[in-house]
């Protein structure tokens, strides 16, 4: 199809329940009452490490209106990995609903459950609960000590994971210039700002039906299922909207206990997590430590480079394996270094959880690996753009680790097109004149990239079901989870264009595991190319059974008939043109079937979208405060279907980007206690901190996508953080930083130390 | 801690909603918020916090954008109280509403009714204000899809709409 002649594609369309979201109408979970419902608190922790010696429930049960109250001497003993995916997908399994051991402050303890809230917080405080105190420990290196506490039995080593190409000693050799740095970053709260919360109900004929904003129902449904021995029949999981995801809606967190505590008591129960306790008791972003040596050549040529990365998983397995599996692909992706090696370690220590966030291990290798970059075009007296030019992968390459064809990666055109929407040349020659004593500028850059679909890891695909309604209107069951990214969007848009109706007259069914077809889930980028295919290929099926009836009504050849703003018409004559509605009224009336098909799309490669960032920022040398002043963003999508939602994607990730590089980050206590557990304390940026943003795109296909388009969810995150550092080092007169983030106090510290 | 407090010591009390009169025995200590959402089921307006650092709670007081999940309900007494559900004309929405909507200010929409009430507020006060008011205006609400851009943009083609 010939974009000339699109009618939907490439135009800004909001997304598909905007006008619920502006009202107050769109139902969330928070919101959803079922009659006589329990409400439901928890205990946690309030050791790092502990055995509980005792627990002492009687009181709470005691207390008039408490209808259960769940240890882990009454629940399910059966153990699981909360990041499980699908039915055989093996992984390490050591969390269980409750245990006598407790790993971090704010693991699960207890839950009540009772008939109101004020209740069921009573009686959280009426349980008693002794710990023997085992010593904790809550940084990876130290982690890693042999004579450190064991978390797990086995050791806090979870595993280590391997990937390399080339030779990396002789690349070294070679090498005219060696650097070698050390990089850390903390743990960090995804800040979706709907809170967690889930209500389950186990009914009389067996069945357990969960409600949560979830990310991933059919993963949820095989976890529950394998926690209660329940036949997946008899297990629903339904999901209402999302408010904010970011990948910590992925893991279950809630639902085994609510699940646990609906079991017990054979009525419907609800818990909703206060922030601290969101914060502190669902999933971060892995915390890391990253040792990067490169070797480059005197032109800038990267020669040889080896990551080394200890991600801290905090207290469980759940995604330790995934996160620096995924990693150990991408960093191969980027560059055309011929000897690359990197080993992944995830560590358990006694924190939160570590999970899924956005970029999912692509943020903390191109943070160490960009900011790196920076430096070294420093010391060499290059400009990065050139660095970044000279070794970046280009169209039609190979990659390096397997040598499969790489598909269409643009992040040249990228950091072409940047350079000039944001000035560079300009802003780079002339940041320090606009600095003065207390307010100092600098500018700074960064590439970063995330895959499309799961290929790599495992499977991927996606089904989809569409029908046609009599009047032309349609109906999509779709797995999809949209987070408010506009996934859903994206797939009316492809079978709107495809069936030549508007976007708006599909309706849509969304994730629910005993009403749609089968969906991997919604993590990985993949709703834009793995989605949207399954969209345009059961568009297509749904096409070709529109155009048979036609054929019949018309008494034309099928391969003469075309669909046209919701015509089908015929290539031979000009006057055999039916609207859709009244083939499908033909179908219903003389032919008696319905026109609906279900398609599954799987994917067979992995195509690698990318991003160059560019900030400038302002640092207040009285205040330590940093302001990002002007940012440019340029992604290669392949191909915009809907760029309003695009920019919103960017935008929102360049939001957290910059608090990734200022602010954001948790920070424990000596006890391990997070101190920055509230809103007002973990700050994340607000309206007026805000750059101005030019957002766009490089559109030069990325094939087999739908029409043309790949991935952006993530990768629109990745590069925004080392963009900011570089800018604030620019501005410092070049200083190197290493552990991030940047917040005023340390600024201060690095002024007061120049004056020193 | 609750949002509730002890719900034995209670205080009979009008309040005026949306433009219309209820008449409510609440708990002293209850919030606002929680009476709008869990005894009125005005579940319009959200809770991401409940310690007044999010914003998505926000609702007018006469006028003023308030983040109910820490204002009493006995002290709205007297007030006039709008929230979400009394901005669209039934089933029409409000030039703002719609203004969001058209700039792609929504994304998961969890923020939204009460970036919509905060801007309302800015609009009925100054109906032209520049991008850095408009920002100003929106420090107390708390976003993480959009990076507030489209939102300014939505306040901006707001005012426009309201004056043309």
């Amino acid at each position: 199809m010939r974009s000339s002649s699109l009618r939907y594609i490439g135009k800004g369309i909001p997304v598909h329940d905007a006008r619920l979201k502006v009202t107050g109408r769109k139902l969330y979970t928070a919101d959803l009452k079922v009659p006589r419902m329990l409400y439901a608190k928890m205990l946690f922790s309030t050791v790092a490490h502990g055995k509980i010696i005792k627990i002492d429930t009687s009181k709470a049960e005691a207390l008039p209106g408490v209808k259960a109250v769940a240890t882990y001497k009454n629940s399910s003993s059966s153990p699981y990995n909360s990041a499980q995916r699908f039915y055989d997908h093996k992984l390490l399994e050591n969390e269980y609903i409750f245990s006598d051991t407790v790993r971090f402050v704010g693991d699960r303890v207890a839950a009540v459950a009772a008939v109101d809230m004020r209740t069921a917080e009573k009686a959280i405080s009426l349980i008693e609960v002794e710990y023997e105190i085992l010593p904790a420990v809550f940084e990876p290196e130290e982690a890693l000590n042999e004579n450190a506490c064991e978390i797990h039995e086995g050791g806090n080593k979870v595993a280590e994971i391997k990937q390399a190409c080339g030779d990396l000693k002789r690349g070294f050799e070679e090498a005219d210039f060696i650097f070698e740095d050390r990089y850390s970053m903390p743990a960090i709260h995804h800040g979706a700002i709907e809170l967690h919360v889930a209500i389950a109900d186990y009914d009389t004929a067996g069945k357990l039906t969960i409600i949560s904003p979830n990310q991933n129902t059919f993963a949820f449904r095989t976890i529950l299922s394998k926690i209660f021995h329940l036949p997946f029949n008899k297990v629903r999981i339904i999901r209402p909207a999302i408010g904010g995801a970011f990948g910590g809606k992925l893991e279950t967190v809630i639902e085994p206990v609510v699940a646990q505590l609906s079991i017990m008591t054979g009525r419907p129960v609800k818990m909703e997590f206060t922030r601290s306790e969101t914060i502190t008791s669902t999933r971060t972003r892995h915390g890391a430590v990253i040792y990067l040596k490169t070797g480059l050549m005197k032109d800038g040529t990267i020669i040889a480079q080896d990551f080394k990365v200890l991600t801290n998983t905090g207290a469980y397995a759940t995604s330790a394996l995934n996160v620096v599996g995924a990693m150990s692909h991408k960093i191969f992706k980027i560059y055309k270094t011929p000897n690359l090696r990197y080993t992944g370690i995830p560590v358990y220590t006694n924190t939160p959880i570590a999970g899924a966030m956005r970029g999912y291990g692509s943020p903390q290798a191109f943070y160490a690996q960009q900011v790196q970059l920076h430096k070294i075009a420093q010391k060499l007296n290059m400009d990065m753009v050139d660095i970044q030019l000279k070794n970046l992968v280009e169209p039609d390459s190979l990659e390096l680790l397997h040598g499969n064809p790489i598909g269409n990666p643009r992040p040249i055109d990228c950091v072409n097109k940047g350079v000039e929407d944001f000035g560079w040349l300009q802003n780079r020659l002339t940041g320090k004149s606009h600095s003065s004593d207390r307010f100092r500028r600098g500018v700074g850059m960064a590439v970063g990239l995330h895959g499309s679909t799961l290929i790599g890891a495992h499977r991927d695909f996606t089904c989809l079901t569409l029908k046609m309604n009599e009047d032309g209107t349609a109906i999509l069951s779709s797995g999809t989870h949209d987070m408010g990214n506009g996934s859903i969007r994206v797939q009316t848009m492809i079978i709107g264009e495809i069936l030549g109706i508007d976007p708006d007259s599909i309706s849509c069914n969304e994730a629910d595991t005993d009403t749609v077809p089968y969906n991997l889930g919604d993590y990985g980028s993949r709703g834009t190319f793995v989605s949207g295919n399954a969209a345009y290929k059961v568009a297509e099926a749904v096409k070709e059974k529109v155009l048979k009836e036609a054929s019949i009504l018309l008494q034309e050849d099928v391969e003469k008939l075309g669909i046209e703003d919701g015509f089908v018409f015929s290539s031979g004559s000009k006057n055999k043109r039916v609207p859709i509605k009244d083939v499908v009224i033909h179908a219903h009336r003389e032919s008696q079937r319905e026109i609906i098909a279900s398609e599954t799309y799987s994917s067979k490669g992995n195509p690698i979208s990318y991003g160059a960032h560019f900030a400038e920022v302002e640092v207040d040398t009285i205040t330590g405060y940093t302001r990002v002043l002007n940012y440019t963003a340029v992604h290669d999508v392949g191909r915009a279907i809907n760029p309003l939602g695009l920019e919103g994607q960017v935008e929102g990730a360049i939001q957290m980007g910059i608090g990734y590089a200022l602010n954001e980050g948790l920070i424990l206590d000596e006890k391990g206690r997070i101190i920055n557990n509230s809103f007002k304390k973990y700050k994340m940026q607000r309206a007026p901190e805000m750059p101005e943003i030019k957002v766009s795109f490089i559109e030069e296909r990325e094939d087999p996508g739908p029409f043309g388009a790949k991935s952006i969810g993530e990768c629109s995150t990745v590069a925004s953080a080392p963009a900011v550092i570089n800018a604030l080092s620019n501005a410092l007169g070049g200083i190197d930083i290493t552990d991030f983030p940047v917040r005023p106090e340390q600024i201060l510290e690095i002024i007061s130390s120049e004056k020193g | 801690m609750s949002d509730i407090g002890d719900i034995t010591d209670t205080l009979d009390i009008h309040l005026n909603i949306n433009k219309e009169d209820y008449t409510l025995t609440i708990g002293k200590k209850w919030t606002l918020l929680y009476v709008l959402r869990e005894i009125l089921d005005l579940t319009g307006t959200k809770a991401g916090c409940k310690t007044g650092d999010c914003g998505s709670c926000m609702v007018l007081i006469d006028g003023e954008a308030i983040e109910s999940c820490i204002f009493l309900a006995k002290n709205a007494v007297g007030k006039q109280i709008i929230t979400i559900e009394g901005i669209a004309d039934g089933i029409n929405l409000h030039p703002i509403q719609d203004a969001f909507v058209e700039a792609g200010a929504v994304q998961c929409g969890f923020c939204t009714p009460g970036m919509v009430i905060s801007s309302k507020a800015l609009l009925d006060k100054n109906p032209a204000p520049s991008r850095s008011e408009i920002a100003k205006a929106l420090e107390r609400n708390l976003c993480r899809c959009t990076g507030y851009i489209k939102i300014i943009d939505a306040v901006e083609l707001a005012s426009r709409k309201l004056k043309g």
